[in-house]
């Protein structure tokens, strides 16, 4: 409860910094919006080409497109900063405060601040999602819509779990930008369903950097074409994710030894 | 001169040594070639497409790996930050221009990405028999320059980008804007052929597949002569006409920076 107060104190504070800040928000909005256009549009090229991706025809892998990009946008609003702020912190040794407050320092390092202009990147994704289900003839039923809000929260605490996961890095490793230059790599996979990849690249991206979860599968759900074994997994793959994350953060504040100059 | 820029060249090849585990780690982004490659050979198993075999895609993204780590850049980075916190100013009092700087420490880091780079792409080209590469005299003798000429528009572009870190605060964003672009239109995220012919009509025009599509080109396909003698043409172009954009770019800079105190 007192956490959930926090929380809005957070985002009022980061709407302030929005405001300060005007040409910045402009400026990634805009960048959000030209994002999307490339992603949108290096998927549709393929399909200029051919008919099915892996199994998807071209409205089936809008949906994919419209969830990388609005998973995209969730990460820059909620996540990214907030790992910036937290390699800055172990850096320049800031982060003593942040441990001393009486608050639990993962709740408070992970969702401190809110970068709004990434929300231009989520209405991008609901357009394209709204584009291909139109595309589609396609209107998901009560059943769709409650598994794809399923995936959906599995898809977010995989995200979350995953910059966590860099946030803890970074108390051992200081600059883990790369790490997440990597996964920014990666998550270019995320566009395409996931059975366009095949072998080694299709496993990892199922269990070892669980793109899979994120885009395809809730796609898979919103389409009605989710199966119940892929649900579990999804269940399990987020669940372990967020077990073995929260734990690396614990390991890691009580590793850290401050930064002195 | 040479001497000044060898010294660069030292300096930043100490760097990457100091920082080995990270290039590799950096080097692990590149994997978007290998990705993009794995998608079209999933799209061309049931037949080429617009002429592009599976060897002919493995050819092109192989070879288009090499050519963007060779035109890998990251000077408009540095700069955003040398002028944000004002770390310019004493490199300005020297007496050479930063942008040799730029210049020695992109090629020497050049030698630390292709070491890793270059195995992988031979490897894998011979285990693909029908992936074919011109490693004729001609062709060579053909990419060279090209490949030249697209680490430059890289490079001048990237430093152009750069430059507005002089003017606004909101470089970042010119930036990875500037590379989204550059992933979709100069051949990475597919080959300019693949292109609805309208578009591609219109992108000989532009820089940007000369940044890699064309070399790529010159050494995995049989380009024409008039077409091949026209991709010159419009790389020099765009070249010179980066080249004077820097340099107005520069002075204009000059003369408006006020240097951040730290």
């Amino acid at each position: 409860m007192r956490n959930l107060q926090l929380f809005r104190l957070f985002v009022k504070s980061s709407v302030l910094v929005e405001l300060e800040y005007r040409a910045n928000f402009v400026a990634q909005a805009l960048l959000g919006v030209l994002w999307s256009v490339i992603t949108f549009s290096s998927v549709a090229l393929f399909y200029s080409h051919t008919d099915t991706l892996g199994g998807w025809n071209y409205g089936q892998a809008m949906v994919v497109v419209g969830m990388s990009i609005l998973l995209g946008g969730i990460i820059s609003t909620f996540f990214e900063a907030n790992l910036q702020r937290i390699i800055a912190m172990v850096r320049d040794g800031t982060m003593d405060f942040v441990l001393m407050k009486p608050v639990d320092s993962q709740f408070y390092c992970t969702l401190r601040h809110v970068r709004f202009s990434g929300l231009t990147d989520v209405i991008a994704g609901l357009a394209v999602t709204t584009y291909a289900l139109i595309t589609l003839r396609a209107a998901p039923g009560l059943a769709e819509l409650l598994s794809f809000a399923g995936m959906l929260v599995f898809a977010l605490v995989l995200a979350y779990s995953i910059w966590l996961a860099m946030g803890a890095c970074a108390f051992w490793f200081v600059k883990v930008d790369n790490l997440q230059e990597l996964f920014r790599t990666l998550w270019d996979t995320s566009r395409f369903p996931v059975s366009a990849f095949t072998g080694g690249l299709r496993f990892a991206l199922t269990f070892v950097a669980p793109v899979a979860f994120m885009t395809t599968a809730p796609a898979q759900a919103l389409l009605g074409r989710l199966d119940v074994g892929t649900f579990v997994a999804g269940l399990c793959v987020s669940a372990a994710f967020y077990v073995g994350a929260a734990w690396l953060w614990r390991r890691a504040v009580r590793s850290y030894s401050s930064a002195s100059s | 001169m040479v001497k000044k820029f060898l010294a660069f060249s030292r300096v930043s090849w100490a760097l990457s040594m100091e920082y080995r585990s990270q290039a590799i780690l950096w080097m692990m982004t590149s994997l978007l070639m290998v990705i993009m490659l794995m998608v079209w050979l999933g799209v061309s198993d049931k037949g080429a497409i617009n002429g592009f075999t599976r060897g002919d895609f493995i050819a092109y993204y192989m070879v288009g790996w090499v050519v963007r780590t060779l035109t890998a850049v990251w000077a408009s980075w540095e700069m955003d930050y040398q002028i944000r916190q004002g770390t310019l100013s004493p490199l300005l009092l020297r007496p050479i221009h930063p942008i040799l700087n730029e210049i020695a420490a992109n090629l020497t880091e050049k030698i630390f990405r292709m070491a890793i780079v270059m195995p992988i792409v031979i490897i894998v080209l011979i285990l693909s028999p029908d992936a074919h590469v011109n490693l004729d005299i001609v062709s060579l003798a053909m990419f060279v320059p090209a490949m030249i000429g697209a680490w430059m528009l890289v490079f001048l572009s990237d430093y152009l980008v750069g430059l507005l870190a002089f003017w606004t605060t909101q470089t970042g964003a010119f930036i990875m804007g500037f590379y989204g672009l550059r992933l979709l239109l100069s051949g990475i995220v597919a080959p300019l052929v693949m292109f609805p012919q309208a578009a591609q009509e219109f992108l000989k025009w532009t820089p940007f597949p000369y940044m890699l599509n064309f070399p790529t080109a010159i050494l995995t396909h049989r380009l024409p002569a008039n077409e091949l003698w026209f991709g010159f043409a419009v790389q020099a172009f765009w070249v010179t006409a980066f080249i004077f954009a820097v340099r107005g770019g520069w002075r204009l800079a000059m003369r408006s920076y006020s240097a951040v105190g730290a």
